[in-house]
This record gives structure tokens, sequence and C-alpha cells, in this order.
């Protein structure tokens, strides 16, 4: 069974190579001459069929499947490009700006509710976002990106669930923001469309990985914004920030390395779940923990912080968010309150399919519907 | 019914004369129609019950123009060998009204042509009813030469069709009268020699879902491939269930769904699986609806893009292996009584694993359409 998994799995990913892919998603393959005995994509089937059967119950069919099939892509419409002309395009594939949308269903609300309506502060929307969508059940595939006439790239495809993170961490002008795993960047892109970064340092461990980044801002962003922005990209342990640079940030983004469920179903290679890499795939908690800490740390009292994940599992996302929170008040003494977020879950309905019992934060469950995610993020408010 | 057959049989080797041609031989005639008759309406309401066909509307069908008609000069017989006829038919069982359809279903078929053809369908078995059904429903078989029936009908009852069990077999495919032996022998060949069926297990198939022999060899093949290998079903369920008569595509959707959904597992080598797997039975011969309520336990439009992605993902596979995209195994020939031959197939996932004179070496890709074999002896 499990080799059929693999199978059926390695078969997604050899067409993974074909078009559906952005082309930065692709990879050469090494196709080895026999086929190793337990390949990792079947192991973390088998450790996600026993965590998630328990976590999700009956929910887990529909996610398993989910993961098993064809995601979907949002494109994320570079402001730094004819974004009108990019945007009416889109239209014309029967795509949607799914934020726009949900603003436009956020302004019908209050009326009916005003009094329920939570202070705008707390959980204004990143400004200036565009990302259009194929609504729930259509498979539409977009184009790949373009050169646009302006010189730099017309959208950028991605998770459209990776947009929440940026979007509820509410940048406001003029805010000084860290993203603290930022490669390859596509919540770095996201956070510079808001137009809002007074200065933006995006860090990652891997100096692989921010060669990546760095590509990506120069074929979306122009010189002058990068300049103007302030974008400083580093490549530094992420888990000392706190002692780098303490209380320096409006806002953090903390998108922690994980077990990235779905890639690990699809991908041979880099694996977590190889054999190898189980040590580090058991401390992924701990280090999660460390960095969480780390980006409040480098929070500026009053400033909030969003931490994410691309994994299913609440060892990953709410047991962190609740351990770094109670790491910080032991040994910092430092109040760090959670910020409710089932207001921003409505506003996206329409587009993603939520869990709906987590304890802090929002996860995006895969759906065959809306087949985006997973995508846990929670948001805090550092108080002191 | 099977008691009748035998004896039909039986009488049909006592006296090797077809109906046909006894009918023209008056004083015998009378005698044997009418002892014939006896066993007939004694086995009413006998045989199979009727299991609806499904008709895969992707089979081929074979009926050979020319063979139709050749024979079909208007030869309308005199009165007296009309009444003739229909003293004949009237003495095999058929009502009156069956008679009357009998000789005009066909218009312009002479009435002893009529009475040769359905001569040689009572001597396979089946009984007026179902024979009227059967010409009614593909008037053409009355156009066949009678020397092309017979033939046919012999070769039918070597493959086990004989004794009543032709009636279904011509309600599903009659075709299986017309269209050129050499395509019935091609896919027998591969029941037996490609997946290696029993010869009884050929007949039951035959017999239970005549439609394997609209189908293309090759993908017949595949589809038992797909049985075997991908849902780890053995031949006697293969045969049971009548996997055979459901379309791949179908087969395919369902299966893939549930093993996406953690419903279905490959059986390992010991047969076992970590959930017990819902009954083939519930997978493919429920409605969509059934399907999804109780097996899948899923709903509509989840499936509906399901088959669609699932579609892209056949489409998008490449059709050619890439280099190095092999891996070696070994696989068992299935066993059964039938001496195996020395040919086998297998997957990379196969669920039979073992030592054997058979090796294969298996493209890595799960279509397994671009087997490779490698014999050793
Ligand atoms: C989920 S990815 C980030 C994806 C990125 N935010 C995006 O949207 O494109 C997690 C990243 O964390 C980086 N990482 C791992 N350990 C780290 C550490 N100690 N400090 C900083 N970054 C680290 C990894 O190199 C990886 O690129």
């Amino acid at each position: 069974m499990a080799a059929l998994v693999v199978r059926s799995v390695r078969d997604l990913l050899k067409r993974a190579d074909f078009a559906k892919v952005p082309r930065r998603h692709r990879h050469k393959k090494k196709w080895a001459a026999t086929e190793p005995k337990f390949p990792a994509t079947r192991l973390a089937l088998q450790n996600f069929d026993m965590t998630y059967s328990m976590q999700f119950g009956e929910l887990w069919p529909s996610i398993r499947v989910s993961l098993l099939s064809e995601q979907k892509y949002g494109a994320l419409v570079n402001n730094f490009g004819a974004w009108d002309h990019v945007s009416a395009e889109l239209e014309q594939l029967n795509a949607r700006d799914f934020v726009n949308k949900a603003h436009a269903r956020g302004e019908q609300e209050p009326e009916s509710s005003q009094t329920a309506a939570p202070s705008p502060a707390s959980w204004a929307c990143s400004p200036n976002l565009r990302c259009f969508t194929f609504t729930r059940g259509d498979v539409s595939r977009f184009p790949p990106a373009r050169l646009g006439s302006l010189g730099v790239m017309d959208y950028y495809l991605m998770d459209a669930a990776s947009l929440l993170p940026v979007l509820a961490l509410g940048l406001q002008p003029g805010d000084t923001v860290l993203d603290l795993c930022a490669a390859p960047g596509g919540k770095t892109l996201a956070l510079l469309q808001t137009g809002c970064c007074r200065n933006l340092a995006a860090n990652d461990l891997s100096t692989s990985r921010t060669g990546r980044l760095q590509k990506i801002l120069y074929s979306y962003v122009p010189q002058d914004i990068r300049d103007r922005s302030r974008v400083r990209v580093t490549s530094w342990d992420g888990r000392k920030w706190g002692e780098l640079e303490g209380d320096t940030y409006d806002r953090v983004l903390v998108d922690v390395p994980c077990t990235t469920d779905r890639h690990s179903l699809h991908e041979e290679e880099n694996n977590i779940f190889q054999r190898s890499r189980k040590k580090e795939r058991q401390i992924l908690p701990m280090l999660q923990v460390q960095l969480l800490a780390a980006g409040l740390l480098a929070t500026k009292p009053g400033g909030y912080v969003v931490y994410s994940t691309c994994s299913l599992s609440h060892l990953q996302n709410e047991y962190v968010v609740q351990g770094a929170i109670e790491l910080l008040a032991n040994q910092y003494s430092i109040e760090v309150r959670v910020e409710d977020l089932s207001h921003f879950r409505k506003l996206f309905m329409d587009t993603f399919s939520f869990f709906p019992s987590c304890q802090v934060g929002e996860l995006v469950i895969p759906n065959l519907m809306a087949n985006f995610g997973p995508m846990y993020f929670c948001k805090m408010c550092r108080l002191t | 019914m099977a008691a009748l057959g035998r004896q039909v049989s039986a009488w049909y080797h006592l006296i090797p004369l077809t109906w046909a041609r006894m009918s023209r031989q008056t004083p015998q005639k009378k005698m044997t129609a009418s002892s014939l008759c006896k066993l007939t309406t004694a086995s009413t309401g006998g045989g199979l019950e009727e299991v609806p066909c499904v008709q895969d509307p992707a089979c081929r069908t074979h009926l050979p123009q020319c063979l139709l008609e050749k024979q079909s000069a208007p030869v309308d017989g005199g009165p007296w060998e009309r009444e003739e006829v229909i003293t004949s038919l009237l003495d095999m069982g058929f009502s009156d009204v069956h008679v009357n359809e009998l000789l005009t279903v066909q218009p312009g078929t002479h009435p002893q042509q009529v009475l040769d053809i359905v001569s040689e369908l009572i001597l396979l078995g089946v009984n007026p009813e179902p024979v009227c059904v059967a010409l009614k429903k593909s008037p053409q078989l009355l156009k066949l030469p009678v020397m092309h029936m017979k033939k046919r009908s012999s070769y039918l009852r070597k493959l086990g069709l004989g004794e009543g069990k032709l009636r279904r077999v011509l309600h599903c495919c009659p075709e299986i009268l017309t269209m050129r032996q050499r395509d019935i022998a091609n896919t027998v060949r591969v029941l037996r020699d490609k997946c290696l069926f029993t010869v009884q297990q050929v007949t039951e198939i035959l017999h239970r879902c005549p439609y394997v022999l609209r189908e293309d060899p090759g993908e017949l093949e595949y589809k038992f491939q797909y049985a075997y290998f991908r849902m780890g079903v053995k031949h006697a369920d293969v045969v049971r269930t009548d996997f055979l008569q459901y379309s791949i595509t179908k087969t395919r959707q369902r299966h893939t769904f549930l093993e996406r959904l953690g419903r279905y597992q490959t059986p390992d080598k010991k047969g076992q699986t970590q959930v017990p797997n819902p009954l083939l039975r519930d997978i493919l011969r429920v409605s969509e609806a059934e399907f999804l309520a109780r097996t899948a336990r899923s709903s509509a439009e989840e499936f509906e893009v399901f088959k669609k992605l699932l579609a892209r993902e056949e489409e998008e596979e490449p059709e050619n292996p890439m280099p190095g995209d092999k891996s070696t195994m070994h696989g068992t020939v299935p066993q059964h009584d039938d001496p195996a031959p020395s040919v086998s197939w297998a997957e990379g996932n196969c669920c039979e694993a073992g030592p054997s004179n058979v090796r294969l070496s298996v493209c890595e890709n799960f279509r397994f359409k671009c087997l490779v074999f490698i014999i050793f002896d």
C-alpha cells in the first residue's frame, strides 16, 4: 500500500516536473537506479496517517486525498509592474482577487454585527495585496509568470494560503519589518508589495536559499524600491535575533522550518522524513519555539508577530505558540497576547477551508474544492 | 436449467442432426420437435437471472458486413414452406406471437433461413423467449450463413458456452455470433496466456462479462493487471466480481480516490492490509451516489474535482519512461491449476514477490503500459 502511495506520489512529482508548477519549483531529479526500500515520501505518509488521523478524525481522509492530489496556486500580482493590466488579464482567465473579495465581504458584515466587531487595529489586513485564485472547484492553472513591460515579472505563483500570514501581520505604512526565515522569499515579496516597509530585514540561515531570495527580489522589485525599503538580506541563525536586535521591529514574520507536509509527500529529495534526518525532525518543535521566541524578543513592545508553518501538526503549531509564550513569560517576564483571528477566518472562508477548532491561531486545511495549504498562522502582540 | 442443458446436449450428441436439417424431413421432424418442446417449456424461467449488462461505449464491434449481405437474397418461401416453418417453430416452443415476430423482424429473410438460425440457437441451449429477444435486438443475425452459424456454434461449445450459457452472452453481446473467430480467439488467448486464467475461468468470464469480447485485448490485459497488481485482486475474485466488465476509467477513478482517502490498500505479500478494504462490490457495482455515501464517505463535488485532476494526471504522464527510470524486481507467476506459461508481468509495487523463474524488469511507470519483460528460463 505504502509502496503504491509512494508510486503515485512519485508519479505526482514526476508530473510536477512538467507544466503545472511554476518554473522555480521545478528542479532536475536524479533518478535512482533502484528505488529505496522505504522512500521518505512513504514514511511521511505513514507518519501522517498515524498522527493526523488522531488529530483530525473524520476530516483526515479528505485532507489526505487533497494532499496527494494537485494543489492550487494563487497569482500574487506584482504591484511594481503594470498591475492593473495584469489584473485585467487574470480576470479574463476567470480568476478572482480573493483579497479584494474578502474586503468586500468585510465591509458588508460590520453593519450587521457592529458591536461584535473587534477594534480594527488588531485585525486590519496588510494593504495593497492582490492575489488571484480560481474559485472553488475550478482546477484551472495559471500560465507561467512573464516579464512585464516595466522590466519586472507580472505575478508570482504561490500557494495562496501563504499570503494569509502576511495579511494577518497587518502592516501599516512606515513599519520596520523582520522576516526571520525568509527564503525562498514568497512572503518577503508579499511584505514588500504592501508598500508599508520602511525597513525590511529578510533573513535565512541557508545561504543557498537566500541566493534564491535575492533572485526573486531582482526579478520582481525595481532597484530603487529595494533601496528605498532598505531591504537587507542576511544569513544568520534566527535563534540569535533577540540578542542581535532586541525590541527593534514593529512587525515580525516567523515562518519556521517545519515538516512541510505537502512537499514531504511528493519529493524524495531533501525530504525531512528520510531516516537519516530523524533527529532533526524530532527537534523541530524545539527549534520552532526558539525561533518564535527570538522573533518575539526582536519585536518592540506593542508590536506584532505572526508565527506560521505549512504543517498540520499541532505539535509544530499550537504547542509551539504556547511554548514560546510560556518561555517568554518565565525567562524574560515578557507578556505576549494571542490575537483572535476568527473574524479573519470568516473573511476568507470562501477561498480557503479552515480547521474549525484551533485553540490558538488558524489553520487552512487542504480540501479538493480549495486545494491550498496546509498553512497555520497565529498572530501575537508583544505587550511588554 | 443445467439439467436441461445436459439433456439438450446429450440429445444433440445422440442425433447429430441440426434442426435445420431435420426440418426438411417432415416425418422425423414432428417427433423430435415436440420432444424438444417439452424440454424447453419445462424450463421456462430457468437459467441466469437477467443481469443488465453495462455497455462500454469504447468497445469495438465486429459485424463483418460482407458476411451478412451475401446471404440477404430476398427469396420469400412459398406459402407451403412458410407453413412448415411456422409449425416447426411452434413445436420448438415458440408462441404464435413469437413466431410472427421471428418471421417479420428481418423482412426479406427466407423462412427456412429463419428456422435454420433459430434452430442453431435452440441447440446451443437458448430458450425460445431469449432467442426472440436476441433476434429482435439484433435482427441481422438472421442473415448469417447457416454454415457460419454452425461453425460458430461448435466453436462456442468448445469454449464452454453451450448448455444454456449463451443466453446472457447473446443478450449482452450478440456480436459473438458475427464477429471474426480470430478476434474471439485473441481475447481468449489473452485471458488464458497473458492473464493466466484457467479454462473454466475463461468460460466463466465470457459468460458473466460478454463485453470483454468487444474490448481491445490489450486494454483487457491492462484491466486485469490493474486488478491483480494495483488492487491485489486474485483471479477467482476478478471472475466472481465481474471486474472485467467495468470500464478501466471508472475503476481507476474509484480505486484511486479510495486509496488517496486512505480507505483502500493493496494487500501485501501475505494478503494483509492495515485497514480492511471495502468489498469490490461496494466499489464497482454500486451507483456513484452510493459509492460516495457508503464506501468513500465523501461528497459528489469533491469526487468531481478529483476526477478532473486524475484525468489530467494521466494525460500528463510521460508516455515514455525516462532513462534510468526503472527498477528490477522478482515476481511470481500467479498460481493456479493450469501449467503456468513462462511469461508474466509485474508492476513496481507488485503484491506478489518471491522466487521465480521469471525475472521482470519493470519500467517505473504505474500505468505499467510499458512493461519490459526479461525472462530467464
Ligand atoms: C518554511 S521556509 C520559509 C519560507 C519563506 N518564508 C517563503 O515564504 O518563501 C523555512 C526557512 O527557515 C530557514 N531556517 C532554518 N533554520 C533557521 C534558523 N535557525 N534561522 C533562520 N532560518 C532558518 C530554512 O533555511 C528555510 O528556508
